[in-house]
């Protein structure tokens, strides 16, 4: 493929923001901003994300401009760690804008011990987390859901589920939209996508997803900490997957019927996958519909696999630790959602990228609202994470968002030339990381050089306004995908 | 090397993974338009393939006149058959390639797939003759 990157290069905005203006490139609608430090600006010379930035800068109907968070990198039409707004009702939405893994998120737990409390139980600990939590070539889940049962679920999400004695009541006020996304419809999921999703629920999968043990390594607002109910020594579990092949197959319907129907509204663009189509025509509302199923079943996927969490410690550590193991709160990073930011009601596109609401807004749990709302920010593999609270700043300067994780900065193909699966293990191992992975390649091609240094992302996000640091989280045991 | 690599190079299909930091960029290159949706399958099989399981086959049709849409369905399939059918994709027995899609046989095993591949994208997508022959790329979410 030949690079199409406008010549400009990004210009300094302040000491996080940077942007490419409007004029760089014919077709662009609104300008580039990307949130970033001078060393991370300049590893984006590496990849293409900022012509794929540049490209959704094109979408009609998008307003103010198209933002990329510090993990950005290069991703299949949108760049990865990409938000853009959509004006409604006639902007347009775009499946690739949120990704084949749609409402792929993270859910803390927090455990009710220390590590120092755990001692010697860490490996059982993580040994029975890997076997409660299917991952990798496992596909089938503990729950077999079809027809009016896998009905429910794309409906209403995680809480069908709590109908059926899966998880608690009070685990839906601390998702994301409370675990349910408006105006599901279970009928615009096809076929194909139920009989990829069937037997997935409660899955981790693969790839970059995983179920990680850690430790609250160091509290940095001890207001936020507290209302989250963390504490240093604390032992936390950390959830990351998405809707699984169900997710996948809508996203990969509904690029294909966008891609036809482009044409019908005038709409071009320069990359296939912008596919897109006024959020309020036919093709845009039937995306939208199937987009809010598979949000619904990636919030009960985690859900289903914190239920299983849960059931793993109170395997190992007692059934008065499985009853005092909280949610704390689950966040998506693909979705799109209708917001209202700068008077106006817009499609807000987050393709790799957090919503970050700041204290006070009503869509944050009671609990939270005096600290702003919980974002989790993975680390790679062997590296810490990072629990954050929005920001006022994000409503100011990037429609209520901020980072989603430390963002791939080297291919796969790249990270398996350096270090070998079982070198590895081995490191991480003398670390006192337990790992558990189904295969050496899939654990080597998720090292930790593989992705940029989340303290920088962190730092930028913080210093940029959009959210700060509440607590920094240690790896203790690791079950991959 | 398998044996069956070795014929589909002295056929003159091949297909390389290029550098891609976040996804699974292909790029084919065939003799035909139909040696390319061959090259496609070994491909995809070398991502997701051990070597057990038992023998299995696969009938597939798509419909469709563009070549390089046609080309992410084809993968689009494989990618299906992988995750409900368990499906190692391992040769075409045969493929029919006409105007408006095609037919073919996919022979494999039915094994337990490296669960890698979510999708075939349209990001970058090409299928176009070259240098006498054809060539595609094709970007896979990972």
């Amino acid at each position: 493929m030949s690079s199409s990157t406008s010549e400009l290069r990004p210009v300094r905005v302040d000491e996080t923001l940077w942007e490419i203006p409007r004029e760089a490139r014919p077709g662009m609608r609104v300008p580039a901003r990307v949130f970033a430090d001078d060393e991370l600006l300049q590893a984006l010379a590496g990849d293409r994300s900022l012509e794929q930035l540049e490209n959704v800068a094109m979408l009609p109907g998008i307003v103010e401009a198209a933002l990329a968070m510090p993990d950005i990198h290069q991703g299949y039409g949108f760049p990865v760690g990409g938000v853009a707004a959509t004006e409604l009702p006639d902007g347009v939405v775009s499946p690739g804008g949120v990704g084949y893994d749609i409402n792929c998120g993270v859910r803390l737990l927090a455990l009710p011990l220390s590590d120092a409390e755990l001692g010697a139980r860490r490996t059982p600990l993580v040994h029975e987390l890997s076997r409660a939590v299917p991952a990798g070539a496992g596909k089938h889940g503990r729950l077999e859901l079809a027809g009016t049962e896998l009905d429910a679920v794309l409906r209403d999400g995680p809480g069908a589920l709590v109908a059926r004695g899966v998880g608690r009541e009070e685990d839906l006020e601390r998702t994301e939209s409370n675990g349910r996304l408006p105006d599901a419809d279970p009928a615009a999921v096809s076929q194909r996508a139920r009989e990829r999703g069937a037997g997935q629920l409660g899955t981790v999968g693969s790839g970059n997803h995983f179920v990680e043990l850690q430790r609250v390594e160091r509290v940095f607002d001890q207001a936020a900490a507290q209302a989250f109910g963390l504490a240093e020594g604390q032992l936390t579990v950390l959830i990351h997957s998405g809707s699984r092949g169900l997710g996948h197959q809508v996203c990969t319907d509904h690029v294909r019927a966008l891609d036809a129907a482009g044409g019908r509204y005038g709409i071009e663009l320069p990359d296939r996958q912008l596919a897109c189509a006024p959020a309020s025509s036919p093709e845009g509302a039937a995306y939208l519909r199937a987009m809010a199923a598979a949000a619904n079943f990636a919030f009960a996927n985690r859900h289903a696999l914190a239920d299983a969490v849960r059931r793993a410690v109170g395997s190992v550590l007692g059934p008065a630790a499985e009853q005092q193991t909280r949610q704390v709160y689950d966040v998506a990073h693909n979705v799109a959602k209708v917001e209202r930011h700068g008077g106006r009601d817009v499609l807000v596109h987050r393709k790799g990228a957090t919503r970050a609401f700041p204290a006070g807004s009503d869509e944050i749990p009671a609990a939270y609202r005096a600290v702003g709302q919980p974002v989790f920010i993975p680390g790679s593999m062997g590296t810490a994470s990072y629990v954050l609270a929005g920001e006022p700043g994000s409503m100011e300067r990037s429609f209520g968002t901020t980072c989603h994780g430390a963002g791939r900065a080297l291919s796969r193909t790249g990270a398996r030339k350096r270090i070998g699966g079982r070198e590895l293990r081995r490191q991480l191992e003398a670390q006192g990381i337990v790992v558990r992975c189904p295969t050496d390649k899939g654990l080597a091609e998720e090292a930790p050089f593989a992705y940029k240094d989340v303290e920088r992302v962190v730092d930028v996000v913080e210093r940029a306004g959009l959210a700060r640091r509440v607590a920094r989280l240690v790896p203790l045991g690791v079950v991959k995908g | 090397m398998a044996r069956s690599v070795v014929e589909r190079r002295r056929r003159g299909m091949t297909h390389r993974f290029l550098d891609h930091v976040g996804e699974v960029e292909l790029e084919l290159e065939a003799p035909s338009e139909a040696g390319i949706f061959e090259a496609a399958l070994a491909a995809f099989g070398d991502l997701v393939g051990g070597d057990g399981g038992e023998p299995a086959r696969h009938e597939v049709a798509l419909a469709g006149s563009d070549r390089a849409l046609l080309l992410v369905d084809w993968l689009a399939e494989l990618v299906f058959l992988a995750e409900v059918e368990q499906f190692v994709p391992e040769r075409l027995e045969a493929l029919e390639l006409g105007a408006d899609g095609l037919r073919a046989a996919v022979a494999g095993r039915r094994d337990e797939p490296r669960p890698l591949v979510k999708a075939a994208t349209l990001n970058g997508l090409s299928f176009e003759r070259r240098d006498g022959g054809w060539r595609a790329h094709v970007v896979l979410d990972v």
